[in-house]
């Protein structure tokens, strides 16, 4: 597309520099996607009842545009809030797959992230990241409202650095 | 129509109440001291006992010491000190059993990570984390004056 920009007065340049506001698409989807996560009630232990505080009043997850939603279908982001047990895993799986793209993982509390006090059992499986790919982890146990915001807060920035760089955001 | 009257009346009640909602990205948001947060470590008070290795309940944490360098001084100092914060619970024991209180707990919570690696903390960074220490524990801690 020609816009003719080279022919324009010094005046309307400056006119225009201080009127019109130029971005790429990806930075408004990701301003977009990133004011709108929709989590996946994924709670497994505990930590979904902080996970059901920082949706309640006091903390109030609606600021954010984060609205609980309980079908994979229609979620954005998926909390992982609690224990993964071995039996648990290809079920959690299969959730994270029949979300719609793009679509991310918050490891919410110790568990999640890594196993946390059932870190010797035979049964819990030693951290989501096994399963699915995980982008941000909060660690805790479990970690209180505030910090769940945080991470949700880490997450946005992570999506609008991913746009504006066109790279992730852990050193490879 | 009853319903809607006692629906608006909750409405009425309700709507001259003060706000309960923590502005708290914008705002810091308060915790009483009992709150159990991220470790500050203090090198200098550490005796190389051992004690919050031994009693950690998952083995997060682990540390090294050797002899004091002055050979006229009894006793070890600290060489490394790690928690691995992946899997500590933050229940509080490490620093019930530390007889110098070299290891106490502060209201700081804000430790969300890309990579599983960041969680992993050594000494250097658990005495920077001076910030909201408990107020019984707050008399030495780095850069307090």
């Amino acid at each position: 597309m020609d816009l003719k920009l080279e022919g324009i007065s010094p005046e309307l340049e400056a006119e225009l520099k201080r009127n019109v506001f130029t971005t790429t698409l990806d930075q408004v989807k990701a301003w977009a996607r990133s004011n709108s996560l929709w989590p996946m009630t994924f709670g497994l232990a505990c930590c979904a009842i902080e996970m059901m505080g920082t949706g309640a009043a006091h903390y109030d997850l609606d600021r954010f545009g984060s609205f609980f939603r309980a079908s994979p279908r229609q979620s954005d982001v998926m909390i992982v809030a609690g224990t993964v047990t071995k039996k648990m895993g290809p079920l959690l799986r299969r959730l994270y797959d029949q979300m719609p793209e793009p679509k991310w993982v918050i490891a919410m509390g110790s568990c999640a992230t890594a196993g946390g006090p059932y870190v010797k059992s035979y049964a819990v499986i030693k951290g989501v990241d096994q399963i699915v790919p995980v982008d941000v982890y909060i660690p805790g146990c479990p970690p209180n409202p505030a910090a769940l915001i945080y991470g949700i807060n880490k997450l946005q920035e992570k999506i609008r650095y991913e746009a504006r760089t066109g790279q992730g955001v852990t050193q490879q | 129509m009853k319903g809607l009257i006692k629906g608006m009346g909750v409405t009425l009640k309700t709507m001259t109440q003060k706000k309960v909602t923590h502005h708290y990205p914008d705002e810091p948001l308060p915790l009483p001291d009992r709150f159990r947060g991220i470790q500050h470590f203090d090198p200098e008070k550490c005796i190389v006992c051992n004690q919050c290795a031994r009693v950690c309940p998952t083995d997060c944490l682990t540390l090294t010491g050797r002899k004091h360098p002055d050979p006229s001084k009894r006793g070890k100092i600290i060489d490394t000190y790690d928690i691995n914060f992946e899997i500590c619970i933050l229940c509080d024991l490490c620093t019930e059993v530390c007889p110098t209180e070299a290891i106490v707990m502060t209201n700081h919570f804000e430790m969300a990570a890309y990579s599983r690696d960041d969680l992993f903390k050594n000494m250097e960074w658990l005495h920077d984390n001076n910030r909201h220490i408990r107020k019984e524990n707050n008399l030495n801690a780095k850069g307090v004056k």
